[in-house]
This record gives C-alpha cells, structure tokens and sequence, in this order.
C-alpha cells in the first residue's frame, strides 16, 4: 500500500506539484464543484441564514454533547437498536469484529465511511478474517487499487478513467475499455454478488437525531441502502459529535450538506433508520448496532477554537476552495482527512507532533470559512494549531526581520527610507530562495504611493 | 457490553467541557421562510423530478398509464412492494413497482415508509421503478415531509428518493444506474 505519512507533508506536496495528470484531474473536479456548489448555494435567497441556524444548532449540541447523546442512545435503544461505546479505534475495531466473528459472519459489505477509514476498520477484519467489500464506486476503486481516498466524497478523484479502466481490466477481467457506463456496470454487477452474499454490513452516519433515535445517511448510488438493507446484521459508525437534537433540524442539515458537497438540492437517496424493522415491513437487518467513537474528539471540546472542529458535516467544500488542496489532493497531507479540514482535525486526532506541518499547509486565505456550511473558522484554528506547535516558532534571524519590520512600520521616517533602500537593494542582493524557488518576486514600483500622492 | 467506555467517554465530555473558557451564546435566529415559487405543487414536483432525470405523468387513470409504461418496457418479471418475493429473490427483476407515502414538490422526492411499503427495496434493485403517488400527498418543501413523517411514531425506515441512482466517481462523469435503478418513472395520481 502506498501510504504516505502526514509527518512527510512538504515532501508529499512537492512529489504532487511535478505530477502533471494529478493536478489536471484535481483542476477539473475541484473547478466543477466548486462551481456547483456556488449555484447550488445562490438558489436558495436565506443561504447565509441556514448556515448561522446550523452552526448554532451544532454549538448548542456540543455544549451539551453529553446529555444529548444519551438522549440518542435512550431512543435508539427503546427502538431495537444496540448501541457500543468506543473510547479509541482500536476499540470500535474490536467491538465491530467481535459482533462479526461471534456471528460467524465471513463477507462484509461496506458504504462509505470516513470514521471507519480513521479506525483502519478494514485492516482489523481482514486480519480477523473476513473478506470485506468497499461498496460506493469511488471506494470500490481505491480498494482494487490498494490506496487511501483522496477527497471526503469523491475518494478516487485523482484516478483517470484510462487507469480506472485498466485497473478493471487487470482486476476484474472487464474487456479494455475507458467508457464511464461500460465501467459502471461491470462494478455493478460485481458488488451485487457480494451484496446477495454478505453478512454484515457497515456503514457510517451523516445525523443522529436525539430526539428520535434515528440515524440518517446520504448517498447518491444506492449502495447505502443495499448495505443497510440486506445483510442480516447492520452496523452503523459514527462519530459522536454526529448527533444533533431534533428531527426537524434535519431541514437544515439536508439542504446545506448536498448543495456544499456536490451542488445537488438532494442526493439521490436518504436513509433514515430508527431501530429495528417492525411489521409490515419485512425487509432490514434483524440487528442494528450503532458505534459511538470518540477517538479524540472530547478532547476537542476543551476550547471553543477547537471544538468548531466538531462542527463538521464532512462535506468536502473546503478541500474544493482550497488553493492547497487544488494543487496538491488529498494523499499529500498523509491523513484520512484531507485539505484545510484535515489540516485542522488531523493534528487533534493524531497528536499535534505527528501532523505538525499539516496546520502550515495553508495561507490563510479564508477560502475554506467563506464556504464552509456551518461557517467553521478554519483560518482560526490554524493558528491556534501553529501555536500549540511552537509558540516561539522560527529562526533567530526570522525573529530579527520582524523586529526590525515593527520598527520601520512605526516610524514614518524609517518607513520611507526603507522604501529607498529596498528598491536599491532588491537589484544587488538576492531575495531568499524559499521565497523565489516557486513564484517570481515583482520589481518595487520605481515611485511609491507617498510620492504619487504628494505630487497630485 | 462496555459500560465503562461509556463512563470514561461522558466524562471525558464532561471534564472537557468544564475546563473550555466560556463563549458568548449565539442567539439562534430562526430562518427566514423563503417562497420559492407561486406554482401549484403538482406542477413543481413534476418539474421537479424530471430536473434530476426521472419521468413524471401526472394523470387520472393511474392503471392505464401503468400498463402503457410496462408494455412499452416489454417488460415480464414485474416485483411489486406489496406482493414481494423474499428480499435476496428481487435481484432477478426487471421492474419494481411501489407506492410512495409522499412527495416534495421544490425537489422532486419520493417519500417511502417502511409502515406502508413492506418492500422499498423493489424501488432499488430493478433497473426500473415505477412508483404511484396521490396528487394529494404532494407537499410544497422539505420542511413539510418533516412535519409529516413526525406526525406519528416514526417508522423504522423511511426513504428519501429524488431521480434515478447516480454516480460521478469516475472523472465527476455522471453515470445514471450505478447500484439501482437506471429509469424511475413517477405516477402522480390525480384521480382523487
């Protein structure tokens, strides 16, 4: 498997800048959805409102995360579903393979689910030896390939269709073919297969409403609900900051997550699962387990920087924005999760030493919190990342530079004659090269904007 | 099961929570209800539905136009959500047929409770779904179905569907049909 570490990002990032097809691909798809997202968001005249009301939603529930979710599990409970606690991936892996394998379960079909790709969930039951099938196109494509997503909602993003198409060739025995359709449906009839034979299936959660106890999950494809559906046993995984409190948030919620994610009024299909099934129906899973991780996620809830992390719907529109992201992808940053998001949210999970350059993957733009649905402060929490890193950060004569600059900038004499000096200056003596290296630097305008406006 | 995981993660919340330096409270300002069309909600829906791919009829003998529509299919191993096979049997059909509990007019989405359809499956793994809806059951917005589906104890499993399944996975290229239906044909039933 080709994982790369979060530790490497600066390395990672300078392998991807050479990589010509990468960035044509992610130009395209970043392009087209950022696109749509703006129109989507246009349609509806009270779009800024729905993000406030979101986001107030979400920080009323982390406030009180605690009460709010044993509300979740009182309900889901009183409604046939099993609910697990796990403090860390490894025990949300232990408690997922125990349920399998007490149930002598060998296939396992899975939607897509970025909590479970945090746990490594697939790695545990492999080696507790089950076969298990990632089921949503995009994942089905990684997974034939052996790598990591690339992006929150389309995980194979940086694959052509001439590699998908000779991957399949290679995996699946498809004739050669680069067609989209042709491809689709050789998946198609492969993952039905495993749909008819499975035993468990996995999938994550979008919402999980108190109030009820039910779980919602969006997708496009369908895959969610044959996951959901079929297979006798349903586990479903989620965060735990996935709750929110009442049925009727969800009119919020599900008008800003497709029209952010993909541009959509509403993905094709939303499952909303409370419990077990109940006649007259008599189609579902006889058992639905709900895993609760907490995976370093109470920790977030110590400061309100951090505990905006908590806020995310995993919608992708800030990788999209991201001009980081835009050149680099996602397998640069070394983590589940990609782009500005990631940048925030992996140092938290991980432990700032192993991500500490993550939160430097940035300039700060605001891109990232311009479309954010529930308005998080990215470029704020970076900083306060970079300053949990090293509060001192930077070398002695970095720290010499800035002081003089403060100097200058306060001094109107010294600031003119700065003015003087740097365009002399700039001619004799090379600037940095880290600075140069990737970008030219502008000659100084001959006259400055002082001289410019005295002479009017 | 774990009881002390459950402990160690409310308390963790809770130990968290009390140590964060305390914010203002946002004040939640409700969302400005937006009108978005004058249109009566039959026509939307229609509109609707057809805006993500699928076929709409809207019409007063609902048994006629069904027929046409499996005729013209040629269509023989017809699964209805009524009279089901078991559910591993339905990968074999060609059509599904199903009722929808209601639809929202501004997208075009079908509402399937588990309480009415005994199979939503029949509406997922045939490549075509055919599904019946009464002109009555149509409401304006999202919002609306909310409301309804709390109306009453809330069914174990409720399905939104708008349009035909789709993927973009492979080069954002929208593929129609990935893992259900290629074809969704809705009957809006104006009979009544």
């Amino acid at each position: 498997m080709n994982h790369l570490s979060s530790e490497t990002f600066k390395e990672n990032a300078r392998a991807a800048l050479a990589d010509v097809q990468l960035r044509g691909a992610l130009k395209n798809a970043t392009s087209l959805f950022g696109e749509r997202r703006k129109e989507a968001a246009a349609g509806l005249p009270n779009w800024e409102d729905l993000r406030t009301q979101a986001r107030a939603i979400k920080d009323d529930v982390l406030l009180h995360l605690d009460r709010y979710l044993e509300e979740f599990v009182r309900n889901a409970e009183s409604r046939g579903a099993t609910v697990h606690w796990a403090r860390d991936a490894a025990e949300a892996n232990q408690i997922i393979c125990g349920l399998a394998t007490e149930r002598n379960a060998r296939i396992v079909v899975k939607s897509k689910s970025m909590t479970t790709e945090e746990t490594h969930l697939n790695d545990a039951l492999e080696a507790a030896g089950m076969q298990v099938v990632e089921t949503d196109l995009g994942e089905y494509i990684i997974q034939l390939a052996g790598e990591p997503p690339s992006h929150i909602i389309a995980p194979a993003i940086h694959k052509t269709r001439q590699q998908i198409g000779e991957l399949f060739t290679a995996e699946l025995g498809m004739p050669p073919t680069d067609n989209v359709d042709q491809m689709t449906s050789t998946a198609r009839a492969k993952l039905r297969d495993r749909f008819a034979a499975a035993d468990v299936g996995i999938s994550g959660v979008n919402f999980a409403i108190a109030e009820t106890g039910t779980i919602v999950i969006v997708e496009n494809e369908g895959n969610i609900r044959l996951t959901t559906s079929l297979p006798r046993i349903h586990i479903a995984v989620m965060g735990i900051e996935k709750v929110i409190p009442r049925f009727a948030d969800l009119d919020v919620f599900l008008k800003l997550l497709p029209r952010s994610g993909t541009g959509q009024r509403l993905t094709t299909y939303q499952s909303f699962i409370t419990g077990t099934k109940r006649a007259p129906a008599d189609e579902g899973p006889e058992e639905v387990h709900i895993v609760l991780l907490d995976n370093g996620r109470s920790r977030m809830l110590a400061h309100p920087v951090t505990r905006q992390s908590l806020a995310c719907i995993r919608c992708g529109a800030c990788l999209n924005a991201c001009p980081v992201y835009q050149q680099v992808g996602g397998h640069a940053y070394g983590s589940v999760y990609p782009g500005p998001i990631g940048a925030v949210i992996t140092p938290q999970l991980m432990g700032i030493q192993k991500a500490a350059q993550l939160p430097y993957a940035s300039s700060l733009c605001g891109a990232c919190r311009e479309v954010c649905p529930v308005k998080i402060d990215i470029p704020q929490l970076l900083l306060h990342l970079r300053g949990e890193i090293s509060p001192r950060k930077g070398s002695r004569a970095e720290r010499l530079a800035f002081k003089m600059w403060a100097k200058v900038m306060v001094s109107p004499a010294l600031y003119k004659m700065s003015g003087v000096a740097g365009r002399i200056l700039q001619r004799v003596i090379p600037i940095s090269r880290a600075w140069t290296n990737g970008r030219d630097l502008r000659p100084i305008e001959s006259k400055s904007f002082h001289d410019l406006w005295s002479n009017e | 099961m774990n009881n002390s995981a459950r402990e160690s993660i409310l308390s963790s919340i809770r130990t968290h929570l009390a140590a964060s330096p305390p914010v203002d409270a946002h004040p939640v300002n409700p969302v400005n209800p937006v009108i978005l069309s004058q249109e009566d909600p039959v026509t939307r829906f229609k509109e609707s539905v057809e805006s993500v791919s699928g076929h709409c009829i809207i019409t007063t003998d609902t048994a006629d136009v069904l027929s046409r529509i499996i005729t013209d299919l040629k269509a023989r191993r017809i699964a209805n959500s009524d009279n089901p096979p078991n559910a591993h049997d339905i990968f074999g059909y060609e059509v599904g047929i199903s009722t929808a509990q209601a639809g929202i007019a501004e997208t075009g989405t079908l509402v399937l409770d588990s309480a009415c359809e005994r199979h939503r499956l029949v509406s997922l793994v045939p490549p075509v779904h055919i599904a019946i809806i009464n002109a009555s059951a149509i409401v304006e917005t999202l919002g609306d179905a909310l409301t309804l589906l709390q109306k009453k104890e809330i069914s174990p499993a409720i399905t939104f569907i708008t349009g035909p399944s789709r993927t973009a996975d492979i080069e954002l290229t929208l593929a129609i049909g990935v893992h259900g239906p290629q074809e969704l044909y809705v009957i809006v039933d104006g009979s009544k």
